[in-house]
């Protein structure tokens, strides 16, 4: 008993007195390295960029990789390993020349046979899952000289430039075996990037300055990303200056960090949307309720949607509510006229079920098909998503008022993937993200698709003519209006009912650091698939 | 204890560690999702990608042919490889259990140090404001929410007071000049959150210690020990203390057998890179190899540890010994 005491007292004397050299002497070290520390609830996963799918591990890539072409703050294309190029006269052949005297982070001389490489090692392993849908088309890479790479393509190849697959060392990556690729530790990423990889710890990584970078020199000596599990103790970690900068944010947050002087917070708008989907598979497999076949019966549920309320109640104002599937800022976006606009009107809902011959006999508040069946479906939400599980909520209330009863049922991400992939579901809440060049976006509904991302087993003879003839246009007003088309014909369809495009809240410390701004003009800082920032920020003198 | 009693437990110790593996194995395949889903959800993701990742994984295959594939590695050492992680699941483990082991090993000695003290006084004096002081301290540690707490203490001592940081277990990135340095670092990250584990862990065994105490003192040997006259501190470390530790001794057995588990909140709150975080991180990404690795890790070890309480046990009550 005694002797418990006193090993007690001890470990609190010594408690104690950890804790008094760090009230006081804590951060001495001041030096005059310009370190931009940026926190986000993301983690890394791998820095093998032939295996990784996490957002924040792209961000890294774009430091330390370099590609034939960047995105500018307008996301068009601009020269970055390529310093130009041409297209033949049957725009079938490309070819672009190279900056000379590029060298690896290893010192070993960059060539166009690092391109090839690159290309081929995607095109022929399927790895590069973030990059390799934009090198498809692509039939033969040729290196008539260290500074030339010629690729040719089986049909002009409308989003060429819009390739920023990262170009890989050669040297080092042909030391490895094939099927090693996947999951080949990438311990020391040798890039030709502005950054050069550093370290890497439990839940950190650390890049530095390339002083022999090619092009124009970032200002910031180094960038260490750091990983935070709770969305609160980041914000501290922000306020209190532990680290320079914080991305996706929660909406709630916004006031707290408005509040602070030092710190300049944005609800930048990010490329994707949260949508409905519906279940449209007409195959007898199809495990979901047939009714929801009937476009009427997705038109009224949509026309029944509060989505401005949703916006501003489950996301707190933060982002835009949504109609077709590429983004209002997005040059491809189409708007639907006013008559197509299926826009919260309540009567034309239930105007739409009563002349589409679906009424309230038996007077229990929810609608019956003529033989008695009810207008009853499942709409699923993914239990930690909050935001999502209060626009489920706000769904279910909305939809009853037009005599359609939805029951709001929670799982997690697996389980979800589950059912969509069985065609087990009714409705159900998710999102995705989206990309500059409209492709891959749009690719999620074709027909292909089926069986992996086509999640509403939409098919649409139209949509995937549509979805091969643009990606081979050449003139952009013309890919326009294919892009537009399709656009149109997944709003009239509607399967998905497209909620919200979301925004992500970030923030940097401005009264350390400047030269920073939104990209792309109503965009974000960091996450926007360009480094622009990282380049630019400066520290304040 | 007798030896062949103790070969008899470590071979059940094996048996059961069998059992729990295969219900393991059964148990994250039965639960709905698909490990595909997090990885592959991307719209740059196509059909033929899918099928390429599947097979690089074994996916493809037939349930049995996994199941004994898993098995037939995991006797030649190798646990397989992390969907998410892309690395070796030892490796992957590996890296996670000292930070667990120091946080959580730590917070568990003060928890149980300061646990009993409180225990013993608060039943010794039983009745009084001590009593009644610590048992609210003890209940309402213990009924805490841990997420709450956690907040609370970045609150007071970041926010407020400025002088701890609040997550990580170093400052991300830094470069130490000296070990001296390095360790500095490292307490000053860890004194939240072996804080907080401890002040939730507290309550447990203060509350235990002193209930078992108190019944022990109305026993009639302890009445007997007073009657011969013993001073009060002689009857109760040398009469009532030893019998009153049997119960605290079990918990601490299986408590210590799930240090390695973690302490998925608080590693949380901190972002404290240890086991805890990582088990939920391979939970929700459906990482079958990595879960089934750390599940293994934890099986091992509250089983182990509880052999080793039953052992313990044997020298410290005579009963069970004979």
């Amino acid at each position: 008993m005694v002797r418990i005491g006193k090993i007690v007292i001890t470990v609190m004397l010594i408690l104690a007195l950890c804790m008094v050299p760090m009230g006081c002497g804590g951060e001495s070290d001041v030096s005059d390295v310009h370190s931009f520390t940026l926190g986000s609830s993301v983690a890394f996963d791998t820095l093998n960029l032939l295996s990784s799918y996490m957002q924040v591990t792209y961000e890294f890539f774009l430091l330390v990789y370099d590609p034939l072409v960047r995105y500018d703050k307008n996301y068009d294309p601009i020269p970055c390993l390529a310093k130009d190029w041409e297209i033949s006269d049957d725009e079938l052949t490309w070819t672009f020349h190279l900056q000379e005297g590029v060298k690896w982070h290893d010192g070993e001389a960059f060539t166009s046979e690092d391109v090839k490489y690159t290309y081929e090692l995607m095109m022929d392993t399927g790895l590069g899952y973030m990059y390799e849908l934009y090198l498809s088309g692509i039939t033969d890479i040729q290196c008539p000289d260290d500074n030339t790479v010629v690729i040719t393509t089986d049909a002009p190849k409308a989003n060429m430039l819009m390739n920023t697959t990262p170009i890989l060392p050669k040297h080092i990556l042909r030391a490895i075996a094939e099927e090693e690729l996947e999951t080949w530790q990438n311990e020391n990423p040798v890039g030709t990037g502005p950054y050069k990889f550093d370290s890497q710890g439990d839940n950190f990584v650390k890049v530095v300055k390339n002083e022999s970078y090619f092009g124009t020199m970032p200002n910031v000596d180094e960038f260490i990303f750091v990983d935070y599990e709770n969305l609160d103790a980041l914000a501290q970690a922000l306020m209190l200056g532990e680290i320079d900068g914080a991305t996706n944010m929660n909406p709630a947050q916004i006031k707290q960090l408005q509040a602070d002087e030092n710190i300049d917070v944005i609800s930048g708008e990010e490329l994707g949307f949260m949508q409905v989907g519906i279940n449209c598979w007409t195959d007898s497999a199809s495990k979901g309720n047939p009714l929801l076949l009937d476009k009427n019966i997705r038109h009224a549920i949509e026309l029944a949607m509060n989505k401005q309320k949703i916006v501003d109640m489950a996301y707190d104002g933060q982002g835009a509510i949504g109609t077709t599937l590429l983004n209002p800022g997005d040059f491809f976006h189409y708007e639907p006229t006013a008559e197509e606009l299926r826009s919260y009107d309540p009567e034309a809902a239930n105007a739409l079920l009563d002349a589409s011959g679906y009424l309230d006999k038996n007077g229990d508040g929810v609608r019956e098909t003529a033989d008695g069946t009810p207008l009853e479906f499942d709409l699923i939400t993914i239990a930690d998503n909050v935001e999502e599980v209060k626009s489920g909520q706000m769904i279910v209330s909305d939809c009853a008022k037009a005599g359609i009863k939805l029951n709001n049922v929670t799982m997690d991400s697996g389980a979800l993937y589950d059912k969509i992939i069985e065609g087990s579901y009714d409705m159900f809440i998710w999102g995705w993200g989206s990309d500059v060049d409209p492709t891959a976006i749009l690719d999620i509904l074709t027909t292909n698709q089926i069986g992996g991302n086509n999640e509403p087993f939409f098919s649409n003879a139209r949509y995937d003519q549509l979805h091969t003839e643009q990606q081979n246009e050449m003139d952009e007003s013309k890919r326009l209006e294919m892009v537009q088309e399709m656009q149109r014909i997944v709003y009239d369809e509607a399967p998905y009912i497209i909620l919200i495009y979301s925004n992500n809240i970030q923030a940097i410390r401005s009264d350390r650091w400047t030269g920073y701004k939104q990209i792309p003009e109503t965009g974000t800082y960091f996450f926007n698939l360009t480094n622009i920032n990282y380049m630019n920020i400066k520290a304040v003198e | 204890m007798h030896k062949g009693t103790i070969a008899k437990k470590l071979f059940y110790a094996f048996v059961t560690i069998m059992i729990v593996l295969v219900f393991n194995y059964i148990l994250f395949r039965v639960l709905p999702g698909d490990p595909l889903a997090m990885m592959m959800r991307n719209p740059k993701a196509t059909p033929e990608m899918i099928e390429g990742i599947k097979h690089f994984y074994g996916l493809d295959q037939p349930w049995h042919i996994q199941f004994f594939t898993y098995f037939k590695n995991m006797f030649a050492g190798d646990f397989g490889t992390s969907f998410v992680f892309k690395a070796p699941v030892i490796q992957v483990v590996a890296g996670r259990i000292l930070p667990t082991v120091l946080l959580v090993g730590l917070a568990e000695i003060i928890a149980i140090l300061v646990g009993i003290v409180i225990g013993v006084l608060a039943a010794w004096k039983r009745g009084t404001r001590l009593d009644v002081g610590t048992l609210g301290f003890s209940l309402i540690t213990y009924s805490v929410p841990t997420f709450w707490l956690g907040m609370i203490m970045i609150v007071i001592f970041c926010v407020g007071l400025h002088l701890f940081p609040t997550s990580g277990m170093f400052t991300p990135g830094k470069s130490f000049i000296s070990t001296g340095a390095m360790l500095h670092d490292l307490v000053k990250h860890m004194v939240l959150p072996v804080l907080t584990m401890s002040l939730v862990l507290i309550g447990e065994y203060a509350l235990t210690m002193r209930n078992t105490l108190i019944d022990v003192l109305s026993e009639d040997y302890i009445t007997t020990a007073r009657a011969k006259g013993f001073r009060e501190r002689y009857v109760l470390t040398k009469h009532a203390l030893p019998n009153a530790m049997l119960p605290m001794i079990t918990i601490i057995a299986i408590n210590f057998g799930f240090i390695v588990a973690g302490a998925i909140q608080v590693e949380t709150i901190f972002s404290w890179p240890g086991l805890g975080r990582l088990m939920y991180e391979a939970l929700s990404a459906r990482d079958y190899p990595l879960l089934q690795g750390i599940f293994l890790l934890v099986t091992v070890c509250v089983i182990v540890a509880n052999v080793l309480a039953d052992i313990t046990y044997a020298y410290i009550d005579p009963r069970v010994k004979n």
